[in-house]
This record gives C-alpha cells, structure tokens and sequence, in this order.
C-alpha cells in the first residue's frame, strides 16, 4: 500500500512537471523587432550607477514613449547564476550591462541571448566601428555576435613602492620586465620582511581564478594567444609552460600564498599591504588610493617584452530574447555607447569603454590623470577569454591541474597540463 | 566534590563562552577599525584607530530602514507558517494514529533532505512563470514556509511527553481540537520557542533566494542589500573588511537581541508548572 | 511506519515514545495516567474508519496543510529533478524547443565514474564522522552544563547562541583570521604548526571545516537539549542520587534516556544538515585544495548552476538524498528502538 502511494506520488510529480519543460509559445521569436518601454539592469557600484542614470535620464527624457527603467543589480559571482535562471524563467530585462564574456556561451546555450548581427542591419557595423578587431574576440562560433563589446579593463602589475624600498629595490623604476626578476624582487621583498607575501592572486579553487594569475600573464607572454584556439588548448606550447613553471616557483618558493585570503581576495592582499604585488585592472586606483602608496608596470614576460598583450577583463553589454521591444533595446544600447556617453563612462569610473578611437575620446581626460595613460595604451592589445562552448568547463578543468601542480608548488607540470590540455580539447567541442 | 564540580562546570561553560564569543567580538572591533588590523594586538581595542566611518558607509548605500522592514516582514512571514505547520503535523506525527503517517514522516525528511542547490532554478521558474511572485513577499517566504527542522523538533517534544496525558484528556471526552489547544499547546512551549529561535534565523540569514526573486531594491531584505554592498561597493571604502564586518554585525544585532528578550519565556515555562496548573 | 494493523501501532507507539518505561516505573506527576491508557470496546462503525483511516484521523487533517503545501511547492520542482537525472536536459529559454532524450542511468553511471564525485562524498564521509559526534557530545554536556548552572545562565546561554546566528561572512573571517598559515594558531604552535598550512593542506582542510560547522551549529543543538533538559524533572534526578547513585551514574540513568528521543533529533539533523554543507567550503576554499573539501552540495552548485549541467546535479543529488535517508532511517531505528 505504501508503496503504491508513493509511486502516485512521483507520478503526479512528473504529470504537473511536464508542462515546465513543454511550456512554449511566445514572445521572442519572429518579426520586426519593435519599439516601447524596456527594462535594463547594470551595476551596483556606485560610480557605474551615476554613469548609468544620467545616460537612462537622458534618454527618457528625449523617448518619453520608449522609457527605460533602469535597477541596479551587484556584479558578483552570483550575477551569473541569477541571469541564467531569469533566462530560463524568460524574466531577464532587456539589456545586461556588466556581462561577462566566460558567461556569454552558456547564456547562448540557453537560447537566452538575441543574435545581434541577424536581428539589427546596422549591428554589424556600429559594433565593427566602434571596437574595431577587438570584435572578432567576441564572436560566437557561428560568427554571429551576442555580446556588445562595452569595456575594456587591461590588467597591469601594480607594485608597493613602500615594500619595495624596503626590500631595497629601486620603487621608481622597478625591473620587473621578465620572470627572472620578479622572482629576484619576490626574494628580496621576502628576506627583508618587507611584505607577506610578494604576489597574493585569489587561491580558492573558483574556476574563475585563473583570469587573475595564469591568464593575464600567458596572453603577455604568448602575444595574445587564448587558452583555447581552433578548438585546441594551447597552453602546452612554451609560452605556456614558462608562465606555468613561473607560478610553480612562486608557490614553490612560499613569495605567493595557497590559502584563501581573509578579506577580500582580488584587491584586498595588496591594498592591505599584504602582498607587496597585485595584478589588476585600472579599478585597482580607486581601491589602492589612500592605502598604498602604489606604481604600474606592464606585465612581465619570460624573456622581457616591448609591449605587451594583456587580459581585457570586459564587460559586455547582452540583449536577452526575453525582451519584447527589442528595438529600442538596440536603440538604448546605441545611444549608450556614443562618443559622448564612452567618455562619461571613462571620466565616472576610470574604465575604458571598447573604442579603437578610445586615446583620442580620451585625450582630456588621460591629460589629467598621466596614471591611466598605460591603460589606454594597452587597451588594443588587451584580449579577453575564449568563446566557446563549454568554456567554463574548461577553465574547471584548468584551475584542477592548477591546484594540483602550481598551488601545491610540486609536481610536474608538463604532465599535468598535457593531460589537462587533452581534456579541454574535448570539452571546448561540445 | 560538589564544589569541585561546580567549579568544572563553570570551568567549562566559561571556556565555551569564551570560544562562543570571541568571534562576536572580533567581528564588532573589526566594524569599529578605520584600518584593518589582522595582527594579534588588532584584538584590543586602540582608540586611535576606532570610528564609526564602516556603519555610515552602509547606512549612505542604501536605506537601512527599508531593507530591515523588508527583512522583519519576510522573517515574520516564513517564522509563522513555520511554526503553525510545524505544530500541527508534528503533533500528528507523534501522537495521533492514521493512515498515511509514515508517508508524510518519510516527506519531511525528504524535503529536507534535499539540497537547495538542486530545486532552486525549477522552483524560481514555478514561482516567477506561473504563481507570478516575483518582487513579493509572498515569492520570498514560499520556500521556506514549511521547514522540516520544525516539525522534527515538535514531532521529538510531544514525544517526550507521556502519551497518558492525552488519552486521559481523551478519556474526559474532550475533543481533539481541543486537547490540541489547550493541552498539547500549552505543554509545548518551550519547544516553541526552541523552534521560533532556531528557524528564524535561516530567512533572516538567507541571501540567494531572496537576491533570485527581488530585483527591486525597494523590497530586498537586509542580507541582500548588505550582500550587494560588500559585493560591489565595500571596496571602495577605506577599510573594506570593517565595512562588510559592519555590515555582519547590522544583520547580527536584532538576532541577539531578539533571543534576549524571548530568552526569558523560555526558562519560566516549565513541564511541571504547565501539568499542574 | 504505518503499519496496518492498529495492534501493531500500539507497540511501535509505545517504542517510539521512550519516556516510556523508565519515567513510568517512577513517581511521575500525571493524574490518572495509567487507570486510563487501557484499551476500551468501540463502536463497530469506528472500527471501520479507524481501519481505513487509522485510530485518529484528526492526525490526516492536522498534517494535511504540510502535505499539501510540499506537494505544490516541492513536488514539481523535485520531481524535475528526477526527471532531469533521466534525460540529457539542460536549462532553456520558454518556448525554446531542444530535445532532451531520456538517457537512462547515464548521468548516474557517468557522475559516479568521476573522480570529484567520489571525492565529495568520501569528503562528506570525514564530515560527517567529525561532525556528528561531536555535535551530540558537547551539544548534551554544555546544555546539561547550563541547566545545572543558576548563576549567569542568561549570558551563557545568549553567549552560545551568538556563533548560531552570525552571518558566515563574519565568523569565516574570524577562522581565517585564527587558522591562516601566519595566523593565532601556527604562532601559538610555532615549529609544530601544519605544512601546509590547515586550509592548504589537503588532510587538515576538511576535519577544520567539520570542527567549524559543529561550533557554528552548537548553539542550535544546545537550544534544543535545553528545552528537553528543562522537561527532566529535578526531583528524579535527586531520588537518583539519594539512592547511592553518583552524579554520573545518576545522569546516565536518569538524564540520557530521559533525553534520547533529542539526542535521536539532533543526530537526524546534524545528519541531514550534513548533507548540504556548501557555504564554508564555497567561501572558503572553493573546494579545494585539488578537491579536498569538494562537497556534493558544493558539486551541484558547481555542475548544475555554474557549468549548466543540471542533468548531471540532478543525479548527484538523487544519489546525496538516497545516502542521507538511508542514513538517516537506520538511526531512526536505532535511537527509536527501544
């Protein structure tokens, strides 16, 4: 009798379950996209949402008939998980400002994001125009595009000028062009006690991680290179297992610390003073000012390098097929992303919107703030992480080979990412 | 001996407290430190270093009255459905005979066996696609308003008390309403209490669900404000951690203080007093 | 559990209610008790209900508004997760249309091949093994502790309950702050201090995050020992010792099992509770290190909601509620037993 009952109940389960998955019909498909009121989300940080309400101001003051409303929602880990079950619930807003490009395949497998170039004549070329070749780095495998490039964060080697005079290095010129000599800083910086620790990268196992320690520094190693292109991993090439055997020795040598960080683990170790090093984002100057007293160089490379490539660390702007007017979404995304607006975004939160002109939209404003001119120069050759499908899958499979041979400071690491870099190429194709 | 015993016991109580405390205290001297101090003397208090500048870096983001309303409204909510449907199905489970009550035991620990992880996008699709609550509090409190932990504890406290109790109620010929109300009710007090104390602090707590279903700031509760600040806006300020230790002990405060005014109900309210009056 | 035949209830009833036979042997303060507990004649028309029904169908509408409040919010979303085990599934947009064909026991098969899965729940297995003991011993010994205490009881009591109701952010912090590899507890162990260091080190990591979730959690279990302990009447507890017995004698016959169907209570939670253990290891160490503080809540969050496998979160999951209710039903049975 028991039994009977609870096999009933199941079968009720799945009875009122189906309609959930067979559910069909409506909104997005088909059509002339068309105008009316929108919804949009974009950051919480404070600087981004003055930016973003007085561009939404402006607008609604000129489209009183296609109003956006504007909500601000926190760009964290969790973001990611909250769109892609808005996006299965079919309640996304229109427009997400702050999309991260890892996240865009996965929201593209949900069928959650609008093909741009099919959908707008003119996508193709206001996006082209705008972020020039830096396009092509947000394309979909089909070619298509379901990402407006927005900003551009290039990564730079920040460093404590204090920790490093009193390690006895030069805090005004530092040599830290290759590995060799981030290796000697970190030893000196250690047997002076001048800091913790010489370079303190987030070392919880999150897959996301590795944009902050491998990444950024193999892109300036390798000229640019992706982990993943043509479907193959290419970190087993040399640029790859010097940048691997490079943190291995950070690790090995204790200059970087295994542990998670108490506080918080991006910008905390080096605004505390903890770590004498940080890679960062332009971001880091409104978080460092007034705790460090802090410089800028470019990312170190194996051999010494003249210019660089680094990690981009976009943020992109997604249309989500939920969206009924999904012409004025365009329009918004458009009017958000003029001359005008990109150099308010720039002067509000020091990041640089994705413009191939951005020095010459600039130019005012890197006059008076000299420090953001590396940035700005660095910014078309700043390149983000791969779009393919299965991409955090990938980067899972990375970070375990990372933890297993780098963190741990032993272990071999051509084997280890060899079998690694097997898996990915497996992953990367579906 | 007996003084020796006492003294153990105390002995051991203190170093509870101790160990129950210190990470309280840290957190409220790491809210009060204009810059962070992770060094064993950062433990005690410097005065120069001491401000207030955390608290009114969060209370400048957002408006902290609305977001603990919110809070107190959706923590009501789930704190209520918990308790009323706890105290009914776990009476039943313990006392009454009928058909069907291994099935509803076997649910109760089925739903809370079951992770959060697994449920929650299938769940926010039911309640947002087709009970339409999105931004309400209704859609806040509905996961939670059944919490297994409740009845279990009812279900273990109407256990502990001797059967004869209600079948001599019974034998008086009253109703089963009314040994409900005015026997079983009374006797369970403490459990109560136990069991308001004990459930209340998950939705006061709890930060996903309600970041999932509300995207209007106007009705987000406190851990979700208090989530969205450290996440986004906490880096901007001079000491990051103190602000989000700031934040901790805003969402700490009613907790503590709500069990020390309730904590006394719960001692005065004993078996023996409850059967013989 | 329900058995049929309302003789057998009877039995397992008094089974199941364990203040039975030892607080009935003794002078408990219940009027007319025993005179009435016997069984009567009823009336045949009773008798059919009761066998459909069983003995108090007052119990079938008392749970009625719990079933059927699991049964609308509960049942679609879990009976999609079962289905979503059996089939190659993963989250659309509405109205996209994707074939899902059921796979059978692939996901299953697949999940329990993989090596982070064998090591979530191997790791769930330390947990628990740290975890539960623990929980029961200190949880019973500071609650009997305090309810013998008459002076402070009121800051005791609030002091253990501070830990319980502290968001995880704050006492993370205060662990990290303590365990680190340069923190208060290498300094005061000096050259014995852990290499690595406790939340780097593979074999230290997930006992550390046992011991912490037990700390956090006392507070609860020592709220619900209390409110038993307060149930135990001080009286038996004297006659104990005024009968020769010694105090710990005395507690072993008359406080355990006077408690038993609590410390059955906390078991089943600190077990179900163990089940999802997902914040320390997710703010902590994301897992690691190299897996070792993976934990299948961890991976369901990890597979189902970050890499958009929910088909495979789901089977995860299936298998995580199947351990936990076969656990949790064999101590059922044993701490109900009589």
């Amino acid at each position: 009798m028991k039994r009977h009952t609870r096999i009933a109940v199941l079968v009720t389960a799945a009875a009122v379950v189906l309609p959930l998955s067979a559910c069909g019909s409506d909104d997005s498909s088909g059509g002339k996209p068309t105008a009316g009121p929108i919804d949009i989300w974009y950051s919480t940080n404070e600087q981004e949402q003055a930016w973003a309400k007085t561009v939404v101001d402006a607008w609604n003051t000129e489209h009183p008939e296609e109003k956006v409303t504007a909500r601000a929602v926190p760009a964290g880990k969790s973001t990611e998980d909250v769109i892609g079950a808005a996006i299965t619930a079919g309640n996304t807003p229109c427009l997400v400002y702050n999309t991260a490009p890892a996240a865009v395949s996965a929201f593209e497998k949900q069928r959650g994001l609008v093909n741009l170039s099919k959908t707008f004549k003119d996508a193709e070329s206001f996006i082209e125009q705008r972020s020039g070749d830096a396009v092509d780095g947000f394309r979909s495998p089909d070619g298509s595009l379901y990402q407006m490039p927005w900003k551009t964060n290039p990564f730079m080697l920040y460093y404590n000028k204090d920790v490093f005079a009193k390690a006895g290095l030069d805090a005004e010129h530092p040599k830290l062009r290759t590995y060799d000599d981030v290796l000697a800083a970190a030893k000196a910086i250690k047997s002076a006690k001048a800091a913790d620790f010489a370079l303190y990268p987030p070392a919880t196992s999150d897959y996301t991680n590795s944009l902050f320690d491998f990444y950024p520094l193999y892109l300036a190693n390798s000229g640019g290179t992706q982990l993943v292109e043509d479907g193959k991993a290419t970190f087993t090439g040399e640029a790859g297992l010097q940048t691997l055997g490079f943190w291995q020795q950070m690790y090995a040598e204790g200059y970087s610390s295994p542990e998670a960080y108490s506080g918080d683990m991006w910008a905390g170790p080096f605004s505390d003073g903890v770590a004498a090093m940080g890679i960062a984002g332009p971001w880091g100057k409104g978080q460092f000012d007034g705790k460090v007293e802090f410089g800028v160089v470019p990312l170190p490379t194996a051999a010494g390098a003249e210019e660089t490539s680094t990690f981009a660390d976009s943020k992109n702007v997604g249309m989500f097929t939920s969206c009924r007017n999904q012409q004025t979404a365009w329009d918004f995304a458009k009017f958000s992303m003029s001359k005008e607006n990109d150099a308010a975004l720039l002067e509000e939160t020091g990041q640089f919107p994705t413009r191939t002109d951005v020095t010459t939209v600039a130019a005012g404003f890197l006059k008076e703030n000299p420090f953001y001119e590396p940035f700005a120069d660095a910014v078309p050759r700043a390149v983000d992480v791969p779009n393919i499908p299965g991409s955090s899958q990938v980067w899972t499979t990375f970070r375990k080979a990372w933890d297993d041979t780098v963190l741990s400071g032993k272990g071999d690491v051509k084997d280890a990412f060899g079998a690694a870099a097997q898996t990915i190429d497996d992953q990367a194709n579906g | 001996m007996a003084r020796t015993l006492r003294l153990l016991r105390y002995g051991a109580l203190g170093l509870g407290a101790v160990a129950a405390l210190l990470p309280f205290y840290y957190m409220l001297i790491g809210a009060l430190q204009k810059k962070r101090d992770t060094s064993l003397g950062g433990l005690l208090p410097d005065p120069s270093n001491l401000t207030l500048a955390n608290l009114s870096g969060i209370d400048d983001s957002f408006s902290l009255t609305t977001a603990l309303l919110n809070s107190l409204i959706m923590t009501a909510g789930v704190v209520a459905c918990t308790l009323v449907f706890g105290l009914l199905a776990g009476y039943a489970l313990a006392i009454l005979h009928f058909r069907g009550r291994g099935l509803v035991f076997a649910l109760v620990l089925l739903v809370q066996a079951v992770p959060f992880q697994l449920l929650m996008i299938p769940l926010y699709v039911m309640v947002v696609r087709y009970f339409h609550l999105a931004d309400s509090y209704a859609g806040m409190i509905l996961p939670f308003a059944i919490n297994s932990v409740a009845v279990l504890i009812f279900r273990q406290y109407f256990l502990q008390i001797p059967r004869e109790i209600f079948d001599a109620a019974r034998m008086d010929g009253a109703s089963e309403l009314r040994i409900l109300r005015s026997v079983a009710v009374p006797l369970v007090r403490p459990a109560i209490l136990t069991a308001m104390l004990v459930t209340f602090i998950g939705p006061w707590n709890e930060f996903l669900w309600p970041f999932l279903i509300t995207k209007n700031p106007d009705m987000q509760p406190l851990a979700v404000s208090l989530a969205n600040f450290s996440q986004s806006n906490s880096t901007f300020q001079a000491n990051p951690m103190g602000a989000v230790l700031a934040g901790a002990c805003v969402l700490a405060v009613p907790a503590v203080v709500l069990f020390l005014l309730f904590q006394r109900h719960f001692t005065s309210s004993n078996l023996g007093s409850a059967i013989k009056g | 559990m329900t058995a049929p035949h309302p003789h057998r209830q009877e039995t397992r009833a008094a089974g199941g209610s364990p203040s039975g036979p030892q607080l009935q042997g003794s002078s408990r303060p219940v009027p007319h008790a025993s005179a009435r507990a016997g069984r009567q004649p009823r009336p045949r028309r009773a008798h059919r209900v009761e066998r459909w029904l069983g003995r108090h169908p007052f119990g079938l509408a008392l749970t009625a508004p719990y079933t059927i409040f699991v049964l609308v919010v509960f049942a679609i979303p879990f009976g999609f997760g079962v289905w979503m085990a059996f089939h190659d599934y993963f989250f659309t947009a509405p109205g996209v249309s994707v074939p899902h064909p059921f796979v059978g026991f692939d996901n299953f098969t697949a999940v329990l091949g993989d090596g982070d899965t064998q090591r979530a729940f191997r790791n769930l297995g330390v947990f628990m093994a740290i975890n539960i003991p623990l929980t029961v011993v200190l949880a019973l010994s500071l609650a009997a502790a305090l309810n013998a205490a008459t002076r402070w009881s009121v800051f005791f009591r609030a002091s253990y309950y501070v830990p319980y109701v502290t968001a995880s952010v704050a006492t993370l912090a205060v662990w990290l702050f303590l365990f680190s590899g340069s923190g208060a507890v290498n300094h005061a162990l000096g050259a014995w201090a852990p290499d690595p260091s406790w939340l780097a080190n593979k074999h230290l990591v997930m006992p550390l995050i046992a011991l912490y979730v037990t700390w956090k959690q006392l507070g609860f279990y020592i709220l619900l020992y209390l409110a038993a302990l307060q149930n135990v009447p001080r009286e038996l507890h004297e006659a104990a010792l005024t009968d020769g017995a010694g105090r710990w004698q005395a507690f072993r016959a008359v406080t355990l099992p006077a408690v038993r169907p609590v410390t059955s209570l906390v078991i089943l939670l600190s077990l179900i509770t163990s089940g999802q253990i997902f914040t320390e290891p997710f703010l902590l160490t994301g897992g690691g290190p190299n897996g070792a503080s993976l934990t299948p809540a961890l991976l369901i969050y990890q597979r189902g909601l970050e890499q958009g496998e929910p088909d495979a979160a789901a089977a995860i999951g299936l298998i995580l509620v199947t351990a936990v209710l076969i656990l949790a039903t064999i101590s059922r049975r044993v701490m109900e037993r009589n």
